[in-house]
């Protein structure tokens, strides 16, 4: 694949956001790879005892690119998300990416379960958004409790 | 790279329909796609400027970029750090990541590996959520910084029940692609190498 050959070529940036607006105010989850290395990492649940983590870290360029490989095997960029559902009440989620010379900017709406993703009407495009913020979510909350000594939920 | 055409081809509509939000755009004082840019760049690189080919519903909505703008402003914790290069230790001991990892690793298969270099505080093995396998990399922690330098050392670069894994720090003192890139670890310029493979 031409990707592979890509995955060391030009910048990489990738942030990733979960939330809602609702009745303990706005809570969300959200992280960034930055280019230069930093991993920012934000967590405001307002439930119970408002806590708000708000942490970052330079990670090295072997972690990013890690994150780059997990995106680019994905296959992510190839997808559009004019077919998924759009952010509503319930909540929204953004994922934006910028590698190499293509930027994408997704949102659509918080997604419970593989139903959510097989009613829609991209499951495929869906599944695979599905399926890759969840291996983010994993790589960065290892990252963020193995430096922090924090839950990150 | 047969491939690049074909993205160009996919992102055409899009195109089309970031040019009709620019005039509605022209109307009111929003100017989504520059703001959207300019608060990634953050100063950190002017490659981040050059045209890119963008494809999705977030360039369309400008509250999404005052918003983001606004979480991401306020100060985040971070530890102590002295800044400049080097590796950055956790709060607890030092981690390296291990990458190439073969999808049908056992957890105690990279213990025992690892733990011939000082005792494993902790070891982090993710799955992928999709197929259940190994995802390709663990984290581990030890206690020591020599010992999280020997398991590098030794290990990075060596092939690990048929697949090459690559070992190195986690987490750095300062951002890269600046100076002081080569003293970082003994490996140096590792961004750009060309003997790394997935």
């Amino acid at each position: 694949m031409a990707e592979t050959g890509d995955e060391n070529a030009g910048e990489f940036y990738l942030r990733y956001y979960v939330g809602h607006k609702g009745k303990f105010g706005h809570e969300f989850l959200e992280f960034e790879f930055r280019p230069d290395g930093k991993l920012r990492y934000a967590n405001n649940s307002n439930y119970k005892n408002d806590t708000m983590i708000r942490k970052e870290v330079f990670v090295t360029p072997a972690v990013l690119k890690e994150c780059r490989r997990i995106v680019v095997e994905s296959e992510i960029m190839k997808e559009d998300d004019n077919n998924w559902p759009e952010p509503d009440r319930v909540g929204r989620q953004e994922l934006e990416i910028v590698m190499g010379n293509e930027h994408i900017s997704f949102t659509t709406a918080k997604i419970g379960s593989l139903v959510d993703v097989n009613t829609s009407k991209d499951p495929e495009g869906l599944r695979i958004f599905y399926y890759l913020v969840q291996d983010l979510k994993c790589f960065v909350f290892s990252l963020i409790s193995l430096h922090f000594k924090i839950k990150p939920i | 790279m047969a491939n690049p055409e074909v993205e160009a081809v996919d992102f055409e509509p899009e195109d089309d329909d970031l040019m009709d939000e620019d005039v509605d755009g022209a109307a009111s004082p929003r100017a989504p796609i520059p703001k959207l840019k300019s608060a990634i760049t953050g100063g950190s690189s002017s490659s981040f400027s050059a045209a890119k080919k963008t494809k999705g519903r977030g360039f369309r909505e400008e509250a999404t970029t005052a918003d983001r703008n606004a979480r991401m402003s306020a100060p985040f914790d971070s530890l102590d750090s002295e800044g400049g290069p080097g590796p950055e230790r956790s709060i607890e001991g030092w981690i390296i990541l291990v990458t190439g990892v073969h999808e049908e690793l056992q957890e105690d298969e990279l213990l025992n590996a690892f733990r011939e270099f000082g005792e494993i505080k902790n070891l982090h093995l993710n799955l992928d959520r999709r197929t259940g396998f190994v995802k390709g990399y663990a984290l581990i922690e030890y206690e020591d910084r020599e010992e999280a330098e020997k398991a590098i050392h030794e290990m990075d670069g060596t092939e690990f029940y048929t697949h090459t894994i690559h070992v190195d720090w986690a987490f750095s003192k300062g951002p890269f692609k600046r100076k002081n890139m080569r003293r970082r670890s003994p490996r140096g310029h590792r961004s750009r190498s060309p003997r790394r493979r997935f």
